[in-house]
């Protein structure tokens, strides 16, 4: 196979990969011929497993919001698909709630908690991964 | 046969691997190498021999794109710090966006299936080399669960595998919950795909909990082992002797004794339906 013939089904691939993933996480119309009920419960099943994992990763946040939690996350999530990885999920996830709650405490938690989590930016391991990391943000 | 954990403790420096440990007959023996990004726990297992496979979840082997080298070479060098025989990743895409689609990059953060076209297994092969050319031991890639068919699929589900496996070498980990999972979601027969396998590919065997609720199977991860799962494993092991079968439970742990009867389950059926024996493995956490 040709490297042009590869390419062409690179980009084939990526717009089919697209159009399904938009509509499961974005919010946008889903692409001809799936079946509903499949495409129902593959939406519930990452947003699901999106929130469990924000609540390992900052399992301060669950803390924080309490039985709360699971609803606030749904109304944060549903049409606004992640982009950077779950760390910054979470640090978006608590800046929409303090963009929405007025429960003072939870406001002031919440703001330490952001605030502790920009102070940490972990970093690359290895010469290697810095490296790696180095040539890709020159890439990009 | 073996049991294995999401290994929490490595969770936060090194996102998108998890560790499958596993004792089993028959693997190579493990080295160990000093290397930043690993926890004590897995350093102890290794130190006990214990061969400890790292398997990564964030790849997207099945995406559009080229894989991400930083994430490849990551998991290079954790398999150089493990000592490990082999590593593991999945036939899945997990984002999709970028350049290609002159669109934001989206993630799915979780494991999705790609369309059994021919287009995507090309692209598929191309990216298992490219896996192939950074890693330093084996690759083998695991089916997923779905709760989706694409309407373009053009081959089976063993089809696909098999058509991969001859392109590229890659093995196969082939998990028997998700075979499980596509018959209750997809309506695809576990033995129809059992039977069109290349089954010398296979590396080994994961097990897995789940319940079913309207109508769809939920790969859980987090429930008991039920009797349709290990039908599935009796098809695979009545066809062959798996190197090694590792039971997966990531979440809601039962009591020691409860996990040690899965697993003695789990070895009953691979002893009947096989004439060779397979060690049991001690359950162990690592913490």
């Amino acid at each position: 196979m040709s490297d042009d013939d590869l390419a062409a089904a690179r980009e084939r691939l990526a717009l089919a990969q697209h159009a399904l993933l938009s509509a499961l996480v974005a919010g946008s119309p889903p692409p001809e011929g799936f079946d509903r009920r499949g495409l129902a419960a593959q939406r519930r099943a990452l947003l699901t497993k999106r929130a469990h994992v924000i609540a390992k990763v900052a399992p301060e946040l669950r803390e924080i919001l309490g039985a709360d939690f699971p609803r606030l996350f749904r109304a944060y999530a549903q049409g606004r698909p992640m982009a950077e990885g779950y760390r910054r999920d979470a640090a978006d996830f608590a800046h929409h709630v303090l963009a929405t709650t007025r429960d003072a405490e939870r406001r002031q938690r919440l703001t330490v908690w952001a605030a502790r989590q920009s102070d940490s930016t972990p970093e690359k391991h290895g010469l290697l991964g810095r490296v790696m990391s180095a040539l890709k943000k020159k890439g990009s | 046969m073996g049991y294995g954990v999401r290994a929490s403790a490595g969770a936060r420096k090194s996102p998108g691997t998890s560790h499958a440990r596993k004792a089993s007959t028959g693997w190579r023996s493990w080295r160990r190498t000093s290397a930043p990004d690993t926890s004590p726990p897995l350093l102890r297992l290794c130190e006990r021999g214990t061969p400890v496979v790292p398997h990564g979840v964030s790849l997207g082997l099945g995406g559009a794109d080229r894989p991400d080298l930083g994430k490849l070479v990551a998991l290079a060098e954790r398999a150089e710090a493990l000592g490990a025989p082999l590593v593991t990743e999945h036939i899945a895409f997990v984002g999709s966006g970028g350049p290609l689609t002159a669109s934001p990059r989206i993630e799915a953060g979780h494991l999705l299936p790609v369309p059994r076209t021919r287009d995507a297994l090309d692209v598929l092969c191309e990216n298992v080399r490219i896996a192939q050319q950074l890693l330093p031991v084996p690759l083998a890639l695991e089916n997923v669960a779905a709760f989706l068919t694409w309407p373009e699929n053009e081959l089976s589900e063993g089809q696909f595998l098999a058509e991969l496996v001859e392109r590229t070498g890659v093995g196969l980990l082939v998990d028997v919950a998700n075979l499980h999972t596509n018959h209750v979601n997809r309506g695809e027969d576990p033995a129809t795909v059992l039977d069109e396998l290349p089954l010398e590919a296979i590396a080994y065997v994961h097990v897995a909990g789940g319940f079913e609720r309207d109508g769809l199977w939920h790969d859980s991860h987090a429930h008991p082992v039920t009797r349709p799962v290990l039908d599935v494993l009796a098809e695979l092991c009545a066809r062959t002797t798996p190197p090694g079968v590792l039971l997966e439970r990531d979440d809601d742990f039962p009591e020691a004794d409860e996990l040690a009867a899965e697993l003695q389950a789990i070895q009953a059926v691979v002893t009947r339906a096989s004439a060779k024996d397979v060690r049991t493995g001690v359950p162990q956490r690592v913490r």
